[in-house]
């Protein structure tokens, strides 16, 4: 009997989450192909990220979900020798037509880092108001705009009473949290999510997940995972990468993060979502 | 169960206290290090007392080979073979750390015990108006030096301080074609010597007439020297910071200029100041460079643009060769000031990198 | 969250743009400060020693003359040149012995305590000012220096280089070289010590589960590792001891004749310390041109020695990584 209450559910959640699928499209990468020098580490991918849902990029070490992801807002540049073919629209527009300035791009497209990395020079506060300081952005509501973020990272309570203290006293988790926080503060439509949890504890990891489905209500969410049930936690839609050995990167499979996980067409995805390799 | 219990060896106390085995040397290498060290110390003593032979040759011809052989033995007795070349290699090893501690040990010691025969309120205070090589020590002083020392410093870290830094943020943050050539330039540049800097101050500027020997020229010819050291030192502390925090606040739509005031000095703070205090240390005794570029002045002289100036290594130098006892003890008491100062400056790039090391 | 927030206009970052710009271009230009200055010393005393050049000819370079009043006069700085060269290899010759010792005691040898003890000791060294390591040793060396040279000459005077025929033991090129040596030790030893301290523990371990002594050890592990970074900071100790002026001014007598090998005889050269000995008493503007000259060539020659260690440095940091 409480079985099938929990089942209902999940289907019930599921069918929520399918009804948000006909959206709008936020960003989408069309024909994306990415050299190191003349390594070449991705092939042709092709994916569209609605608005208002959470993507998950799942795959092996070395598969280039991670080299992808810095693709869409314009940190892969920053590489000595890296080059890209294709185009990554953003609201329609690629943003690496030529008068894009990338500040812009990643002012409207945030970024998270595996490890968390808070400016240690500065408060908690500060973390969290570094964005304007560096984008050069002005708003007045400082405090109302500490507070908010810091409420949507799911840290607030932790903080509250010592925002300034350094960002170093932090736990890991709260660090990463925090870094969310700084994150949302500019205000972006996407936030990037580079394997956020793979340095956390598992109860730091849950209140981030949670965190993650909270923000998607409001902003579109791109995740590299490598945690196949994290994928299926907080995701809407997900991607599997794969390469072969010396080999660039491709999408093998993507869609409904029911369908990948649930009913793959491809027997390599069902291979690695089951844990058979990688 | 019980009986497994019972049957366990009773614990000895000592096993639960920790113990390094592994460091304990047996007796005969004890021995063998007593007898290796005491036989030819004492040998050499007593030739000492004794006879006439001078104390080096005593030194070069007795001592050495005698402990060199007699560590050979112990060498031999405590490992076998491997042990005498091996003993070789630790007296002289040993010789010459004790040789070098002994050269810094007298040139301290010496500083320390001549200076204070200067040492005195006045001394501190007064500048040298009207004082001769021949005037007793109650008169006059190092105090226009002191000014000199710091005024020239002081804007010659104004000058090469920003120069410093924005070379290595040139390397660590823009990262522009030109980074091999500027590393180059730079590591060149620390070659030059401290009279060369001196001739060219006196060849661009004095020469010319665009300004004459005083601490502006001084202190040019002091930054050309620092700006090597600055550079390269934050160059090291820039890279020490995380690339993460880089790419973190260009992930939050940060521009380049925003990444360094913001974000990389700040997280390198007490690194630059290291490399600041690093740069001074390298100048503050620097002596040919004023000789060329401030001269000496008896006054005190705090206009950087008009008039010669003296510092301390100039002051020292002024008065090193005088045939007066007073003139020389006032040098020893200049040094010993100059000493302080660079004491100061050593245990602060000290106390700062360690506790940089520690943050990390 | 205000997540329905517009586009930011491009304006805005237009200027930050241009703000970036402009501070790329202001540290790129600081950043050649120091091509500036190299190209300035190279121009400026090159453009004095050209007419000094066409003046005494190539004299200069090869005769030891210095003769301010003869009608006309006669400058040559071949025995400074020289002997700023013989004062450095005295000064290798003890320093280099010296603190390779040094830093296998404190990298191999001594308990970590007193080998951070140690890295202190070498470091204050390193940072006592030349001005004040003259005066310790006018004073304090020299008097038993004089002692060491006599019975050198008493008991080796037969090899030629520890002659001395004048009895004077003031002033020579060794005591020179002795106080070079005091300067080159600390910077030797920790170029030295780091170098040794970076010898990979895995080729160590290596070493010593065959059974290595540490002698064998340090002959065939560690110091064939770390020589091409110990020659180089050997090369830079070289070139500190080339351009040193007011130690050396303090314990050498200066004289124009080259001192070939006479080591332990009163007399020698170098450049650095001429230029600063005689611009107090210069007669005139040419002389003072002369000076600036031989600083010309002291800059050629430091500068040359200085690129061959960082050349020898970096080549071999390069096969390591």
């Amino acid at each position: 009997m409480e079985e099938t209450v929990i089942a209902m559910e999940a289907l019930d959640a599921e069918i929520a989450r399918t009804e948000k699928a006909p959206k709008q499209i936020e960003m989408s990468a069309n024909g994306v192909s990415v050299w190191f020098g003349k390594r070449k580490v991705l092939e042709n991918v092709n994916i569209d990220f609605p608005k208002k849902t959470v993507t998950a990029l799942i795959g092996p070490s070395g598969c280039g979900k991670s080299t992808f992801l810095r693709t869409l807002n314009r940190l892969h540049e920053l590489i000595p020798g890296a080059a890209l073919a294709g185009e990554v629209l953003y609201e329609g527009d690629d943003i690496y037509r030529q008068d894009v300035d990338p500040v812009h791009i990643r002012l409207a497209i945030g970024m998270v880092f595996q490890k968390p990395n808070p400016f240690p020079s500065m408060t908690i506060r500060g973390n969290v108001l570094s964005g304007l300081k560096l984008s050069g952005l002005k708003r007045k509501d400082h405090d109302e705009l500490v507070e908010q973020t810091l409420i949507s990272a799911g840290l607030w309570k932790e903080v509250k009473d010592r925002l300034n203290a350094p960002a170093g006293d932090l736990s890991g988790g709260q660090q990463q949290r925090l870094v969310i926080a700084r994150a949302l503060a500019v205000n972006p439509h996407v936030l990037l999510m580079d394997e956020p949890c793979s340095a956390l504890d598992p109860a730091s990891t849950l209140k981030i997940e949670e965190t993650i489905r909270e923000l998607s209500k409001d902003i579109t969410i791109i995740i590299v995972t490598h945690n196949m049930q994290q994928a299926v936690r907080v995701s809407d839609y997900t991607a599997f990468f794969l390469a072969e050995e010396n080999q660039p990167g491709f999408v093998v499979e993507q869609g409904l993060t029911t369908e990948i996980f649930g009913n793959p067409r491809d027997n390599r995805t069902l291979d690695y979502v089951n844990g058979r390799f990688g | 169960m019980t009986t497994l219990m019972s049957e366990a060896p009773e614990i000895r106390e000592q096993d639960l206290v920790p113990q390094r085995p592994w460091s304990k040397r047996p007796t005969s290498f004890w021995l063998a290090a007593l007898l290796g060290t005491a036989v030819p110390l004492s040998f050499a003593g007593v030739l000492y007392f004794t006879t006439e032979i001078a104390a080096p040759l005593l030194l070069i011809v007795v001592y050495l080979p005698l402990q060199l052989v007699s560590a050979g033995v112990a060498g031999y007795v405590a490992k076998g073979k491997h042990g005498i070349l091996d003993s070789g290699l630790i007296v002289f090893a040993i010789g010459s750390t004790i040789l070098s501690a002994v050269i810094l040990g007298s040139m301290l010691a010496t500083i320390i015990a001549r200076g204070f025969e200067a040492l005195r309120p006045s001394f501190i205070f007064q500048n040298s108006v009207y004082i001769s090589p021949s005037t007793p020590l109650d008169y006059g002083g190092v105090g226009h030096a002191i000014v000199g020392t710091f005024l020239i410093v002081g804007i010659a870290t104004i000058i090469s301080v920003p120069l410093g830094i924005a070379s290595a943020v040139y390397v660590t943050e823009i990262r522009g074609r030109a980074v091999p050539y500027v590393r180059f330039f730079v590591q060149a540049m620390s070659g030059v010597p401290s009279v060369v800097a001196g001739l060219f101050v006196l060849t661009v500027f004095i020469l010319t007439g665009v300004m004459r020997q005083s601490a502006l020229a001084g202190a040019i010819a002091y930054a050309i020297l620092m700006l090597p050291t600055v550079a390269r030192t934050a160059e090291e502390v820039l890279r020490l910071v995380p690339e993460d925090l880089r790419t973190g606040a260009l992930a939050l739509g940060s521009t380049r200029s925003r990444v360094v005031f913001n974000v990389v000095l700040p997280a390198a703070r007490t690194g630059v100041i290291t490399a600041m205090l690093l740069g001074v240390a390298r100048v503050v005794g620097e002596t040919a460079p004023l000789l060329l570029t401030a001269l000496k002045n008896d006054q005190t002289v705090v206009n950087p643009f008009s008039d010669p100036i003296s510092a301390l290594p100039t002051f020292i130098f002024d008065n090193v060769a005088q045939p007066y006892p007073d003139a020389v003890t006032r040098a020893w008491g200049a040094a010993l000031v100059l000493m302080v100062i660079v004491a100061v400056l050593f245990t602060l790039t000290r106390l700062l990198s360690g506790r940089n090391s520690m943050n990390k | 969250m205000a997540a329905e927030t517009p586009l930011r206009d491009l304006s805005n970052s237009k200027k930050a743009n241009r703000a970036d710009r402009a501070f790329s271009r202001v540290i790129t230009g600081a950043a050649f400060t120091s091509l500036i200055i190299l190209a300035g010393i190279t121009i400026f005393l090159g453009a004095k020693a050209v007419p000094v050049i066409q003046d005494q000819g190539l004299s200069f370079l090869t005769t030891t003359v210095w003769d301010t009043i003869g009608v006309p006069p006669e400058y040559g700085i071949a025995g400074m040149l020289y002997g700023s060269i013989l004062l450095a290899v005295i000064a290798l010759v003890i320093a280099v012995p010296v603190s390779i010792f040094l830093a296998v005691f404190m990298v191999f040898i001594a308990p970590t305590r007193v080998s951070k003890f140690l890295t202190n000791l070498v470091d204050l060294m390193a940072a006592i000012p030349s001005v004040i390591i003259g005066l310790w040793a006018f004073y304090v060396l020299v008097p038993p220096a004089q002692e060491w040279q006599s019975l050198l000459n008493q008991y080796l005077g037969w090899i030629p280089i520890f002659a001395n025929e004048s009895g004077n033991f003031t002033g020579t090129p060794f005591i020179a070289g002795v106080v070079l040596a005091i300067m080159m030790i600390p910077i030797v030893t920790s170029v030295t010590s780091e170098v040794l301290k970076r010898t990979p523990p895995e080729l160590i371990n290596a070493a010593e589960s065959l059974g290595c002594s540490m002698w064998t050890m340090l002959r065939y592990v560690a110091l064939p590792f770390g020589r091409g970074g110990i020659v180089g900071g050997v090369m830079l100790g070289l070139g500190r001891a080339l351009g040193e002026t007011i130690a050396v001014f303090f314990v050498l007598k200066i004289v124009f004749d080259i001192n070939f090998f006479n080591i332990i005889e009163s007399g020698g050269g170098s450049v650095a310390t001429l230029i600063v000995s005689k611009f107090g008493e210069t007669s005139g503007d040419f002389e003072v041109d002369v000076l600036l000259a031989a600083g010309f060539f002291l800059f050629l020659m430091t500068l040359v020695v200085n690129m061959l260690a960082n050349l020898i440095v970096r080549r071999t940091e390069r096969l390591k990584s």
